[in-house]
Order: C-alpha cells, then sequence, then structure tokens
C-alpha cells in the first residue's frame, strides 16, 4: 500500500522516465555486460586481443611467405635466427641443391628443395655456346619465361641429354590453370589409346601401339613425338572429305623423360615417324626397336585419350621394370583436347632459341584443405617464390623452426578446441542431468565421477591410445583418422570437473526463488530449463572452459611428449618440444630450439590463463579476486 | 571416523577392482602378445613360454589368477619345462604341442622333464604382482621395489619444492597486497601455470648445463641430482599453491576474528600465524591430493628429460612392450598411491577445520 502511495504522488513525466530507464536496464544481457567488464579489465582484454591475432596468424598460416615446415635438410647444421628478412639461404639460386637429382626422381628432389614442392618447373633445351665448357644461363630464356608466364622464375641448370646443351630449369610458383586440364569434346572418331613406358637400356621410352578396326579411315602416315604436353600422335587420314591431318595429344607428365621411338599400327610395328610409300607399304621397323610397342587403337570413329597423370611418376621412381600399363577407355564421341596454357605458350615463344623438353607440375605433399590449398595459392600469386629466411633459426633437420611454429599451433588449436566441446558435450549432459534428478541418481552418478578422479588418468589414456595404435589401419578403412580418435580420447577425460561444476550449479539454481516464481506464473519445465537455467549454467560453463582450452593443449603437449601424440611430418607444439630438448647435447646449444616454441606456447597458454580469469571475474563479479 | 574410513575402503576396494578388471581385458585385447619379435620363436620354446606365463589358459582363468593367490600349479600346467635335447636339433625341427608338455619334434613324440616352475604367476590381493614379461629373471615387485624410491624421493622434493615455494609466494603476495611485489609474484605464478613442465626444464637444463655449470642435469644418486629435477617437476604446483594461498589468506585476513586480533592489538605476525594461516591454508591443503597426483603423471616426462631411472618410464615402455604385467602393476601402484593420498588429504582437512564433515567427501 505504502509503495503504491508514493508511486502515486510521482508524475506521469517521472513515471515515463523510470519506465524508460528500467527498459534500457532490461536490454542489458548477462553477455553484453560480462564484456563491458572484460574490457574494463585491461590484462584479460589484451590476451583477448593476443588471442585473436595468434588464431588469424595461424589460420592465415598457408597464405604467409614462411618456408616449408616439413622440408628436410640433412645435410645443414641447425642455423641460427637469421636477420634481416632474406630470402631463405638455403633457397639461393647457386645451384648447389638443384631440384634435379636423376629424371625419375624429380619429386623426391622436390622435397629436399622445398616441401612445399608447389612450382611448376619448365625445362628448355639450349645449346651451349661455341667455346664454353660450363652452361651459363641464359638470361633471355630466362626473361622470356618470365615474361609470359607472368610470374618470376628461380633458375637452375644441368647439361642436356644431348651433347652440346644443357637444361635450363625455370622454377615457377605453381597455379592452378598450370595443370594440364583435359577437356572431352565431340569428335567425328572413337577409339582408345594405349602406352606403355620401358626402361631400355639408355633411357626411358614410351611405346605407342597403334591399331585401327576395319572399316576406319585409312591412315597414310603417322607421326609421334613429344611435345610440351606429353606425346602427340599426329595421323594423317584419308576420310571422307579428302585428306585431312589429326593430332591426338597425350598428356603424359613425364614427357621430359619419355623418348618416343615407335609406333605400332595395326600391329605392324613402325618408326617414331612412318608413311606409306607409293605401294601403299609401311616402311619397316628398325630391328632394335623391336620392343618398342605403343598402341593407338582406333576402332570406329573417336579417340580417346588416356591421361593418366600420376602413373608415370610411379614408373621413374620404381626403376628398372615397366611399371606403367595405361589402357584407355572409349569413350564415343569425345576428343580430348589437353590445355596446358603456360607450356605451349612457353614453347611458341622460344622458337629460334630453344625448346622446351620438359614441363613438370608438382603437386603439394601435404595434405591440405581445399581451404588451404587455395590460400597456398593464394600466396604465391602475392609472394611468389619468396620465402622468409631462418628468421628464428632452423631445428635439427634443417626445418624452418617460424614456420614449424605456425603450423604447429594449428594442431593444437584443432586438438584443444575438439577436445574441449567433446568434454563439454560429456561433462553438461552428465552434470545437468545429476543435478535436475537429484536423489539416488545423482548420488550413484556423482559417486562414479568420485571414482574416475582417483584413477590416474594418464595411465587410462597410454593404455587407450596403445590399443588405437594397433587397430589403426581397421579405423582408418571405416574413415576414422587416428587424429580424431585421438581429440576425443583427450576429451573423454576432461569432463570430469566439468560435469561436477554443472550439477552443483544446477543444484543450487533448481530451488531458488526466481526458477521457484517461474514455475509459479505457470512457465513449462522447458521453457524454466531454457530461459532460466541455461543461461546461469553457461557463465559457469565457458569460464571452465578457457580454463579447459590451456589444459588440454598442455596435455596434448605431453602427450606428443612421450610420443604417443601427433605424428610426423605433421607438427605440433608437443612435437617441437620434443625436438627441443633433443636438440641439447653436452657440445652446442641450439638455444633457438628450446627457446622460441617455448615462448610461443608459453605466451598462448599465459594468454589463455589470464583471459579465463577475467572471463569468470566478468561473468560472475561475486567470484573476482577468488581462484 | 572409522565409517569414513570403512566407507573409503569399500570405493577404493570396488574402484581397484575395476582398474584391474578393465585394464587387463584392455590390455589383452590389443593384438600382439609380450613375445613377439622380429624373429620368430621355435613353437616349442613358444608353447614353453606360454606355459610359463599361464598365456594358454583361457582368459577368464588368467584372469582370476592374477587377481587372487589361487594356487593352480598342481594341475601341472605352472611348470617350467626344460628343454632336454639337441638344441639345433630342436631348432631345426618343427614341433606341434601335442598336450602338457608332450611335444613332437619331427617324427618322433617328446615329452619334456622338468621341475616344476618357480611361483605361480600373480595373485593381486597377495600383494604379488607377478613375473614380468619383458625383464624375465625380474618380478614386478623387483621392479617397483628398485624404481619407486627413486620416484618418491623425487616427487618429495618436487612437493616440497612446491609447497615452500608457493607459500612463500603466496603469503609474501597476500601480505604485501597492491604492491609490486604482489604483481610479480602473482604473474610469475601465472606464468608457472602454463608453462609445460618440460618446457621449464628445458630452460633449466640449459641454464645449468652451458650457462653456469653448478648442479648436474641428468642423472641420479646424490642430493644435489634431486634440485633440478624436483624444482622443475613442482614449479607448476608451486605456482597454483602460491594462487591458493593467497587467495585464502585475503579472504580470512578481512573476517571479523582477525580484526578483533588486530583490535587486541596483536602483532602482525602474531596475527598470521595463530589465526590466519589455519584457516587461510584449507584451499591449499585441499589441493594437495590433485597436486600429488599431479606430481606422479609429471613425473613420466621429467624422469625422461633428466634420465632418473624411477617408475615413470616404466609405464610408457611396458605398454607399449606388452609387458602385461608390469604395465598393470605400476597402473594398481599409482591407483592406489593416488585414492590414498587423497583419502589422507581429506582426512587432513576435517582436522584443520572441523565444520567440514567427513561423510561429504
Amino acid at each position: 500500500m505504502a509503495t503504491t502511495a508514493r508511486q502515486s504522488k510521482r508524475s506521469p513525466a517521472e513515471l515515463q522516465a523510470l519506465l524508460r530507464e528500467a527498459r534500457a536496464q532490461r536490454g542489458t544481457s548477462l553477455g553484453r555486460d560480462a564484456w563491458r567488464r572484460l574490457r574494463r579489465n585491461r590484462g584479460a582484454f589484451y590476451a583477448l586481443v593476443f588471442l585473436g591475432l595468434f588464431l588469424a596468424v595461424s589460420w592465415l598460416a598457408p597464405l604467409l611467405p614462411l618456408a616449408s615446415p616439413m622440408a628436410l635438410d640433412l645435410a645443414v647444421e641447425p642455423q641460427p635466427p637469421a636477420w634481416p628478412l632474406t630470402v631463405n639461404p638455403r633457397r639461393s639460386l647457386a645451384g648447389e641443391r638443384p631440384p634435379f637429382g636423376a629424371a625419375p626422381t624429380l619429386s623426391v628432389g622436390a622435397l629436399a628443395d622445398d616441401g612445399w614442392a608447389h612450382r611448376t618447373y619448365v625445362d628448355v633445351e639450349l645449346e651451349t655456346p661455341l667455346g664454353q665448357l660450363e652452361p651459363t644461363e641464359n638470361p633471355m630464356v630466362r626473361a622470356l619465361v618470365t615474361q609470359t608466364a607472368e610470374r618470376k622464375a628461380t633458375v637452375y641448370l644441368r647439361a642436356g641429354d644431348r651433347p652440346g646443351t644443357f637444361v635450363q630449369r625455370h622454377a615457377l610458383p605453381q597455379w592452378d590453370s598450370d595443370r594440364a586440364r583435359i577437356d572431352w569434346q565431340p569428335s567425328g572418331e572413337r577409339g582408345a589409346v594405349e602406352g606403355t613406358l620401358v626402361r631400355g637400356v639408355d633411357g626411358l621410352y614410351l611405346k605407342l601401339a597403334l591399331q585401327r578396326a576395319p572399316g576406319g579411315p585409312t591412315v597414310l602416315a603417322a607421326k609421334a613425338r613429344t611435345a610440351v604436353e606429353g606425346v602427340e600422335v599426329e595421323l594423317v587420314v584419308e576420310g571422307e572429305t579428302g585428306r585431312e591431318t589429326r593430332r591426338y595429344p597425350m598428356p603424359w607428365r613425364a614427357a621430359a623423360g619419355a623418348r618416343v621411338v615407335g609406333l605400332q599400327l595395326d600391329g605392324v610395328r613402325l618408326p617414331a615417324e612412318a608413311e606409306r610409300d607409293a605401294a601403299g607399304q609401311w616402311p619397316a621397323m628398325p630391328d632394335e626397336l623391336g620392343e618398342a610397342r605403343l598402341a593407338l587403337e582406333i576402332a570406329g570413329r573417336s579417340i580417346q585419350l588416356s591421361a593418366d597423370l600420376e602413373s608415370v611418376k610411379l614408373v621413374d621412381t620404381a626403376g628398372e621394370r615397366v611399371a606403367l600399363e595405361t589402357r584407355a577407355r572409349v569413350v564415343p564421341e569425345l576428343r580430348a583436347v589437353v590445355h596446358d596454357d603456360l607450356g605451349s605458350r612457353i614453347d611458341r615463344r622460344l622458337t629460334d632459341i630453344g625448346r622446351v623438353v620438359g614441363l613438370e607440375h608438382t603437386d603439394g605433399i601435404w595434405e591440405l584443405s581445399a581451404l588451404d590449398a587455395g590460400l597456398l595459392h593464394l600466396r604465391t600469386r602475392i609472394f611468389g617464390l619468396w620465402q622468409t629466411g631462418p628468421l628464428l633459426g632452423t631445428d635439427a633437420k634443417g626445418r624452418d623452426l617460424l614456420a614449424r611454429i605456425v603450423w604447429g599451433s594449428r594442431i593444437s588449436i584443432q586438438v584443444s578446441l575438439v577436445a574441449t566441446l567433446c568434454s563439454l558435450a560429456i561433462g553438461v549432459t552428465w552434470g545437468a542431468f545429476a543435478g535436475l534428478m537429484g536423489g539416488r541418481i545423482d548420488n550413484l552418478m556423482m559417486r562414479i565421477v568420485d571414482v574416475l578422479y582417483s584413477v590416474p588418468f594418464i595411465f587410462v589414456v597410454i593404455f587407450l591410445i596403445t590399443l588405437l595404435n594397433e587397430y589403426r589401419v581397421e579405423l582408418a578403412d571405416r574413415g576414422i583418422g587416428y587424429m580424431t580418435v585421438f581429440y576425443v580420447v583427450i576429451g573423454a577425460i576432461y569432463w570430469l570437473t566439468m560435469a561436477r561444476v554443472v550439477r552443483g550449479q544446477v543444484l543450487s539454481l533448481k530451488n531458488q526463488e526466481f526458477v521457484e516464481a517461474a514455475r509459479m506464473i505457470g512457465a513449462s519445465t522447458p521453457r524454466i530449463l531454457l530461459a532460466h537455467l541455461v543461461p546461469n549454467v553457461l557463465s559457469v560453463v565457458i569460464v571452465y572452459l578457457t580454463l579447459t582450452v590451456p589444459a588440454v593443449m598442455l596435455f596434448e603437449a605431453f602427450l606428443s611428449f612421450l610420443g604417443l601424440g601427433v605424428e610426423p611430418p605433421r607438427v605440433s607444439w608437443g612435437l617441437l618440444a620434443v625436438d627441443a630438448t633433443d636438440s641439447i647435447s653436452a657440445v652446442v646449444i641450439y638455444w633457438w630450439a628450446v627457446v622460441f616454441p617455448s615462448l610461443a606456447m608459453g605466451s598462448v597458454l599465459l594468454a589463455l590463463n589470464v583471459l579465463g580469469d577475467g572471463l569468470r571475474d566478468a561473468l560472475d563479479p561475486n567470484l573476482r579476486g577468488k581462484d | 571416523m572409522i565409517r569414513f574410513l570403512a566407507r573409503r575402503l569399500l570405493w577404493f576396494a570396488i574402484t581397484l577392482l575395476g582398474v584391474v578388471t578393465i585394464s587387463f581385458f584392455l590390455m589383452r585385447a590389443v593384438r600382439g602378445g609380450p613375445f613377439d619379435g622380429e624373429r620368430r620363436l621355435h613353437p616349442a620354446i613358444e608353447a614353453n613360454l606360454a606355459a610359463r606365463y599361464h598365456l594358454d589358459w583361457p582368459l577368464w582363468r588368467q584372469y582370476l589368477q592374477y587377481l587372487g593367490p589361487f594356487d593352480w600349479s598342481d594341475q601341472g600346467i605352472g611348470a617350467l619345462l626344460h628343454v632336454e635335447a639337441d638344441t639345433d636339433a630342436l631348432q631345426r625341427l618343427p614341433a606341434d604341442r601335442v598336450e602338457g608338455r608332450t611335444f613332437r619334434v619331427g617324427s618322433s613324440v617328446v615329452t619334456w622333464t622338468g621341475e616344476l616352475g618357480p611361483t605361480p604367476l600373480g595373485g593381486v590381493l597377495t600383494g604379488d604382482l607377478g613375473p614380468s614379461f619383458k625383464y624375465r629373471d625380474f618380478t614386478v615387485n623387483d621392479i617397483i621395489g628398485q624404481s619407486l624410491p627413486i620416484s618418491v624421493a623425487l616427487g618429495s622434493v618436487a612437493l616440497l619444492f612446491a609447497l615452500t615455494l608457493g607459500l612463500v609466494a603466496g603469503i609474501g603476495s597476500a601480505l604485501w597486497r597492491g604492491t609490486n611485489i604482489d604483481l610479480s609474484l602473482r604473474l610469475a605464478a601465472t606464468a608457472g601455470i602454463a608453462l609445460p613442465n618440460f618446457v621449464i626444464a628445458g630452460f633449466l637444463i640449459i641454464l645449468f648445463a652451458f650457462l653456469m655449470p653448478l648442479l648436474p642435469v641428468a642423472g641420479w644418486g646424490s642430493p644435489r641430482h634431486m634440485v633440478l629435477p624436483g624444482f622443475a617437476l613442482g614449479a607448476p604446483f608451486a605456482a597454483y599453491i602460491a594462487r591458493l594461498a593467497r587467495t585464502g589468506l585475503l579472504e580470512v585476513l578481512s573476517k571479523d576474528h582477525i580484526r578483533t586480533a588486530r583490535a587486541k592489538g596483536l602483532s602482525e605476525w602474531l596475527i598470521l600465524v595463530r589465526h590466519a594461516l589455519k584457516g587461510g591454508l584449507l584451499p591449499v591443503v585441499s589441493y594437495l591430493g590433485p597436486a600429488t597426483a599431479g606430481i606422479l603423471t609429471g613425473s613420466l616426462v621429467i624422469e625422461r628429460l633428466f634420465g632418473i631411472p624411477g617408475t615413470g618410464s616404466h609405464f610408457v615402455n611396458s605398454a607399449l612392450n606388452r609387458d602385461y604385467t608390469l604395465s598393470m602393476g605400476v597402473t594398481i601402484l599409482y591407483t592406489v598411491l593416488v585414492y590414498s593420498l587423497n583419502t589422507l588429504v581429506d582426512l587432513v582437512y576435517t582436522l584443520l577445520d572441523p565444520r567440514i564433515e567427513l561423510e561429504e567427501s
């Protein structure tokens, strides 16, 4: 009564103002309020900014011009941090480690050169100038290639296959458009190609077999030659419209190492270039090439070309024996047109100076997601081949430490996020259920948690992980990656505290006045749960989550340290710590291998802890200053 | 009190049984046995080994045998068989086990004679953890007996470090609250919590091995060897204890009874020692249980880094080697340690603070 009386004395304007104020206050949600408090806490705010920056760097790792985190360089001692920003001296143009190797192991050579390997190599064969013994780089060719490819090239030299020649290799940052792309177009013919790569006495030979079904157009002349795209088969046929020349390119990637020596047409062995004589007879095949066999099957009216790009490389590395036999499927009415814009463009420009003898597109060998691969390509568009030198030094295996720290952070972040979410799911369900049910069920469930608390969990995890290691192949067959299981296992042990916290909170909230009040005015149970209980539990859960993340990160490092976590070539901070302790020897200190990863890990964990404390203060002011 | 202890003991038995059962069957479920090596063993030797370690029994029987003092050696299986034959011939000939001690070697059937084996395996209830599968001449009790004192010494040193450093820092920072000392101590504590112990150990090794060679950075034997690993192991816990002590003390110091003591004219020192510490350090006591468990776990890494022959190294290795008994022995040991320490901490806690009832664990 008294309040009504007092209120009635207020003017309507005053009441309006009060109402406005109340409305304004009503909008101040728990989240906004907490944010305001968090911003006022300087330490937590800086920690938040730092973590944001760190996340951005970690997420954008493929975009940064870092060296490869996995390219081994065993020949070199660990290098101390190098300032200022220089081109990585390991990748100098001096040609001390050209990515040639033997022709068959080009990609391995690329691995030693740069693990990212996103390069397109254009090999140009040039005449060695008279009177010169050592090949020197031809700047004009480099300029031409650079101009045509619109990218800066890095040049390596090697002796050519023929005497008096040398090969100038241009390494270009790879773009997606560089890859040989095959478009199928309607054509007037049908057929299939069969190719075999064999190792002869003095090198690799590509054997092409060419067979025709009866009724097809008469072939007057056949010619197979290596071209920019690989191998090109040229047929002169007597068609309905008269004599015409048809070209069938075969996109063999290893064309640089392969030479066409012969053709087989309708079962007749022919030299690489053959033409019917006046009597309609094919020239005889030279005896020494009798082995050569390459079939181009023209069965009907269209030709289909096999384009198994990878297999050629496999042959090369396999060594002595024939490892490739590709038989193309017949695709009616289609004709393959190979686009390799870059190669053919350069070839056209080079007419008088030299010729392109090889074009190789290397693939990245770290399994990257589509997004990361895209970022990586974007990076080459921005920075080209330029990459930072060993700013933080290199580790005992010659890998760039900065790149490893940045790339390692990605896995550490992934682990901590996934495992934390896992613990969240289990812990909140368990705790909330126990708290809501109360009574005996609650007692039992919490007793189980107590018992689990006193089990030394690290050992259970070690057990589990050894077990999982044993069944890794079976898991992989079912599409479950080792890393996924690893995340889940870690998450599954961090739910205990979460369950306790949530249960306590639910228990204390369940009987509070505002819940009673809500029940009084007839709110349904789901509404009470969602509108009243969840937001109140949420703040505690969020606080606990921010403290779980660093704990999980530490635990991942701990497991990787014991050799049970992330496996090379992937890298995580735990592995970096292992490398660091391994690099401590009695003779030399590679201090950078210890200091920098520790600093990175320490600062992130510190920031997470500070942020967690700040969040707790912000979300629940009653707890401020308590631990 | 008695009821509390009895109840704890009951749960302890349940926990231990659970741990033993789960780890026993988990280990046996994993492919690969303890004797899988690069070189395939002769079938007779394999059978002999299997017989010696009861691996030829059905799983439930192995489990019961491991669990309790059941002596089944009179059934003629737990015997150590002696090979009385030309070893070369044995190696060359294929041998099949017919039954028990009888083998078919080549075309003839050979029955091995020999005395009964040593003790029957295991019997956890009698405190016998069985022979190690990997270190053939040792029992698990031997191995633990050799390595546990080292680990305990290391853990105690670490706990000592954690308590002294933590309490000194915590009390200091509570007493000089708000000053630069407080700020820097708190920062150090947060850093200590954030840094993994092997990172701290790495820094310590660099510092003491190269920059000022005062203390040995590897090995075991003298008290000097304990300083660095003890510190590295204890540092994160020291940091946490410092935080707990600071908060607890600050809370107590703002209580009424402290104000009364001040009004009475007691010196600050006496107030601290007589009135504040007991209540303020309660959170620290309750943290000691988890801290000990953490120190036990952390010693896995520290022992490896500093080359200390403690129990920690046995765990990972024995799990990888499929050394069933050793692996389980270490697990049981750590479970017992953690559980009993937790109980001890709870007891101490109630002694310090009579308001807390024992029933609520």
